[in-house]
């Protein structure tokens, strides 16, 4: 190409360097590709990010936990060897307003004696339903894994594939394919009543159902998401949630190291204005700079209205296809508050310091609690008294913090982005103030030790780490945008109407969470189209 | 021996009827065994007001079967439809009012006065519904597949259900898939921006559930509905006579084909000796057998009352349990003195226009709140009304010059969180007579007399298990192949012999007559 030497030429261009675009960078590069990751800030993972907000605090400043991240993604990257470790969170911990908790650990013996003091058939239950999530999980699992099959696609490839979904479920005892129908439809607080009585349980376990959505624990759909609690289980790399040592932002820079060592080119700072198009096909992009970068495929791990509604000219894509990527919902729900402390908070139903604050705090006292959250949302303005889940990662992982400090992260639900009085930059205050009213209702203390207080609205969200409309998963989770209909019908394969152009973030099956699996799938069909194109 | 019969078919209601009427017509001798004085269920019609009569609890049909109506000849019966000018009228809290009809242009035309633009895109979504629609209701008379364990016939069966959804072409596979777990809310906001508008369609999804119009999987059911009537407006016609007329018909017709019916026996066991039901024994101990029993009743009632369960496999009856049934639904009859000056018009009466349903909910976000209510136990305080004045059509029903009005009233939960409803029935007709009042200024003063039916009535007096119209909730988890359970979706139940037949089996929906047909093709299936 003699157009000039300012034009550097790739195999593939990933846009965004979140933890998406460096696992689906990682994957083209060890298979032989020239890779560049183009970040638009100035540190790399998106929203799996670690930050000094206050001098001396480093916080997850959006996504705080692991659980998901594939294990055969540490694996195939060796992700332990780039300073991936990741500590275990154990447990979860739920005050109560009558001055008792439900204290959950990962000792089986010790939650069982725990729930039994709430209720007998309870503990007897909870052995059954974590062995019947264990038999969902094994089912679910290698769909996680596959690329989704087009439906209405009459080829021997899709047709194949829902062939090979429907024996699976043909195959899967009664009891399981009842469960697994029940967890594909139901909402978590209707799938839990058939389990438990214990309120405050059922309240704590439904939460994980509704994380990052803009639905209740009493909306079908819910139940499905339950799942995910139990799939690090299965997978024995590591057991539920944890934490990664030096916060979330260790996972991406690993990944970045891993991907670097590989050949990737990255470099942050270098938001894009524009992907090039010619005759149907990507040719590569245009930085904000001017500059352009030429490539023989692009690679999106941004979610599809920033790519296609603000990159490519609406006259590339067709309008049924630009239709539906406008329908395609994100109504983020969402915020955090990130707090630095000098002591820790004292819990007035458990006092003092001990292990109950090393897990999961989770501030979800009933059913009711959780619902009305969500009835405070559907009308536009942010829960006044929320759903929290906060964790304290200073008490496992010291580095994070000075001695003898501390960084308590707040995960508030429901924060709506669009809301109907004022904005969120006047509400931001409020809203903050709001989350540490509800937290000090639990612990008194809380007030008197903050030295540092960071608010995100779902605005912020949006502004910071380019999430649109604030919500953490590029899109929500709901049924009729999962599997084959992720983002749009008919688009759920990482393609695009666009010859050479991909997508390969959260925004395609299988969604958000710190998971990579869209990155590696996405890689995957690339790596495949290649070698078929080349013949 | 003069005791014994081949079929008892427990419960009289439309889906009893109707079964018995086709397994008598297969040769079958067929019992039916009414609890109450009347045969008809939920379909009936009363006197509750000295010279009023009307539709007792459901007061519109979406169109029945043509080939049941067909077969059970109902209009030599004495059977007439009654297909009034309007589909619903809608009002608004600003006095206006929307008014859609059977033609979707002569909708659009009103549409128009609200927004041009929804008035064009009406027809186009209409159009769409009506396709899909189309495909939907060659499902509601086939019996779902064995997922399970599907069988040579399931699978050709599900491969010709697969081809006709196909035939829709791509993008309407797509609409399909993803309208089906959408929230009813978000789907009519694909189609239009007029809120009314919105609301009006939208509450076909929500009604007779526990679901608002922002709860995944409403779009399923909206769709369902659309099945039997694809209408967006939503059915509006009802019989002559009300709603009794229509089974009193299927009850003749049942007669005719041989049939015995009898009212006033109520049956409090079903026998079953090895795994197998033999016969039923009634409230006043007597014992009747037959060879097959047939129940109309709900499926709670009928495998966890009406069977031992010791019987049953323990994970079957835990299932059974689990199957939701909890109603939400309150019905009131008023007597009038006159029919109400609706704002909407203006101070005129226009009959023609109110001559349909009359939709209170002018909001998604109005009916939304009144199903939050309901989610705590409690009682909308804003509730959603569905009403139909039916003697604008047919004067029968009330003196000269007089009305009666219907009203189907939503939310009022079958459990309550303070209180029991038995003391719940004035504070029901205090919030109904409220809201119809904000509409019709007139209504307080033409009030003669008024029935409240709680859903504590539904369950205690017409026999709805949890006070749920449709016998258990219509959604994602409980329809078609799930309906009521898993593997337990053709009809059969895990007792040899014992079949279920009403509301609680697919399709479910409303007085179509569908499981009574479906049911009694299966069994006679099984007979050969």
């Amino acid at each position: 190409m003699g157009s000039g030497a300012a034009k550097s030429r790739y195999d593939v261009i990933v846009i965004g360097g979140g933890h998406n675009g460096l696992v689906n960078a990682a994957y083209l590069a060890k298979a032989g590709k020239k890779v560049v990751v183009l970040e638009r800030r100035h540190v790399l993972g998106g929203a799996a990010v670690t930050e000094e907000v206050f001098p001396g605090f480093k916080f997850s400043v959006c996504s705080y936990v692991v659980s998901l991240l594939r294990p055969e993604i540490i694996r195939e990257l060796d992700l332990p060897k780039y300073g991936l470790e990741i500590l275990p969170l154990d447990g979860t911990f739920t005050p109560m307003p009558n001055g008792d908790y439900l204290w959950r650990v990962n000792d089986h013996a010790k939650t069982r004696r725990e729930i039994a003091r709430h209720s007998r058939l309870d503990a007897e239950a909870y052995e059954e339903f974590g062995k019947a999530m264990l038999q969902m999980c094994k089912f679910v699992k290698p769909i996680l894994a596959m690329a989704p099959p087009d439906p209405a696609s009459f080829s021997p490839r899709d047709l194949m594939k829902m062939l090979f979904l429907g024996r699976r479920f043909e195959r899967l005892p009664e009891d399981d394919k009842y469960n697994q129908v029940q967890l594909m439809t139901m909402s978590a607080s209707d799938f839990l009543d058939q389990w438990f009585e214990t309120d405050v349980l059922k309240a704590t376990m439904s939460a994980s159902g509704i994380i990052g959505t803009f639905l209740g624990v009493r909306s079908p759909g819910t139940a499905y998401v339950l799942l995910h609690h139990y799939m690090g289980e299965i997978d024995g790399a590591f057991r539920s949630w944890g934490f990664a040592r030096g916060g979330t932002g260790t996972i991406s820079n690993a990944i970045a190291d891993a991907a670097r060592e590989a050949g990737v080119e990255i470099r942050t700072q270098s938001p894009i204005a524009r992907i090039l198009v010619k005759n149907g096909k990507a040719t590569g992009v245009v930085m904000q700079s001017g500059d352009e970068i030429l490539s023989d495929l692009v690679s999106s791990s941004i979610d599809p209205h920033q790519t296609f509604l603000k990159m490519i000219e609406p006259e590339y894509l067709p309008d049924d296809f630009l239709e539906q990527v406008r329908r395609y919902k994100f109504r983020g729900s969402s915020g955090k508050v990130n707090l630095a402390l000098d002591a820790l908070p004292d819990f007035r139903c458990l006092p003092g310091e001990g292990p109950h604050l090393r897990g999961a705090i989770s501030i979800s006292p009933s059913v009711e609690y959780m619902e009305r959250a969500y009835d405070d949302a559907k009308y536009g303005s942010y829960s006044r008294r929320p759903y929290i889940d906060v964790v304290i990662p200073s008490l496992t992982d010291p580095s994070v913090a000075p001695p003898g400090k501390h960084v308590l992260s707040c995960f508030v639900q429901y924060a709506p982005y669009k809301l109907k009085d004022g904005t969120w930059d006047e509400k931001r205050e409020a809203f903050g103030d709001n989350v540490i009213d509800t937290l000090s209702e639990h612990a008194p203390n809380l007030k008197n030790i903050i030295v540092g207080r960071q608010v995100l609205t779902p605005l912020d969200l949006e502004r910071e780490f380019g999430l649109t409309e604030g919500n953490i998963f590029q899109g929500e989770l709901s049924l009729e945008q999962l599997f084959f209909l992720r983002p749009v019908p008919g688009w759920a394969q990482y393609k695009t109407p666009i010859r050479d152009l991909y997508m390969c973030g959260s925004a395609t099956h299988p969604g958000g969470g710190v998971m990579g699996a869209p990155g590696r799938l996405a890689a995957l069909t690339i790596l495949n189209q290649l070698k078929n194109g080349a013949k | 021996m003069a005791d014994t019969r081949d079929v008892i078919i427990i419960g009289g209601g439309h889906n009893g009827l109707v079964a018995a009427y086709y397994l008598a017509k297969a040769g079958l001798k067929v019992l039916i065994l009414e609890r109450r004085p009347v045969v008809g269920g939920g379909a009936i019609s009363e006197e509750f007001h000295p010279g009023f009569r009307c539709s007792t609890l459901a007061h519109v049909t979406g169109p029945l079967l043509p080939k049941i109506s067909r077969d059970l000849q109902l209009k030599k019966h004495g059977f007439t439809m009654i297909e009034p000018q309007a589909r619903v009228c809608s009002l608004a809290p600003d006095g206006r009012a929307l008014v859609l009809y059977q033609e979707a242009s002569k909708s659009a035309e009103e549409i128009a006065k609200f927004s041009a633009k929804d008035a064009s895109r009406y027809g186009e979504s209409q159009e769409v519904v009506t396709r899909i629609a189309s495909v939907l209701s060659e499902l509601l008379t086939q019996t779902p597949p064995a997922l399970e364990s599907p069988t040579a016939g399931d699978l050709l069966q599900l491969l010709k259900a697969a081809k006709n959804i196909r035939r829709l072409g791509k993008k309407n596979v797509y609409r399909l898939l993803r309208w089906a777990p959408m929230a009813v809310a978000d789907l009519v906001a694909e189609w239009f921006d007029t809120e009314l508008l919105r609301a009006t369609v939208a509450a076909r999804g929500i009604f007779g559930n526990a679901v608002g119009p922002w709860s995944a999987g409403t779009g399923a059911v909206l769709l369902m509905w659309a099945a039997t009537d694809a209408n967006l407006a939503g059915p509006a016609s009802f019989p002559a006579g009300g709603m009794g007329a229509l089974t009193e018909a299927m009850s003749k017709a049942a007669r005719e084909a041989g049939v015995e019916v009898r009212t006033s026996h109520e049956v409090s066991r079903i026998l079953v000796k090895d795994g197998e039901a033999k016969g039923v024994v009634l409230s006043d101990g007597n014992e009747l057998a037959a060879s097959i029993v047939v129940s109309n009743a709900d499926p709670k009632h009928t495998l966890l009352h009406l069977v031992d369960t010791l019987h049953l496999d323990p994970s079957f009856v835990e299932k059974t349990r689990h199957y939701r049934c909890t109603g939400t639904v309150a019905k009131l009859n008023f007597a009038l003195s006159d029919l109400p000056r609706f704002t909407g018009f203006n101070g005129k009466l226009d009959r023609s226009a109110l001559s349909g349903r009359i939709h209170i909910g002018p909001e998604i976000d109005y009916l939304e709140r009144a199903f939050d209510h309901s989610k705590y136990g409690e009682i909308s305080q804003e509730p959603y009304l569905d009403i139909s004045i039916p003697t604008i059509s047919d004067s029968s029903l009330a003196p000269a010059g007089q009305h009666v009005m219907s009203v189907h009233m939503q939310f009022a939960p079958f459990q309550l969180k303070d209180g029991n409803w038995s003391n719940r029935r004035d504070q029901l007709r205090a919030v109904v007579t409220r809201t119809i009042s904000g509409y019709a200024p007139n209504f307080r003063e033409l009030v003669l007399g008024c029935q409240v039916i709680t859903p504590e009535d539904l369950e205690q007096t017409y026999g709805f298990a949890g006070g749920h119209i449709f016998h258990g909730e219509l959604a994602l988890d409980q329809l078609f192949t799930m309906r009521p359970l898993l593997g337990w979706a053709r009809y059969r139940t895990p007792i040899r012999k014992l079949y279920l037949c009403g509301s609680g089996t697919h399709p479910g929906v409303g007085l179509s007559g569908a499981s009574g047909l479906n049911a009694a093709r299966e069994i006679v299936k099984d007979l050969r």
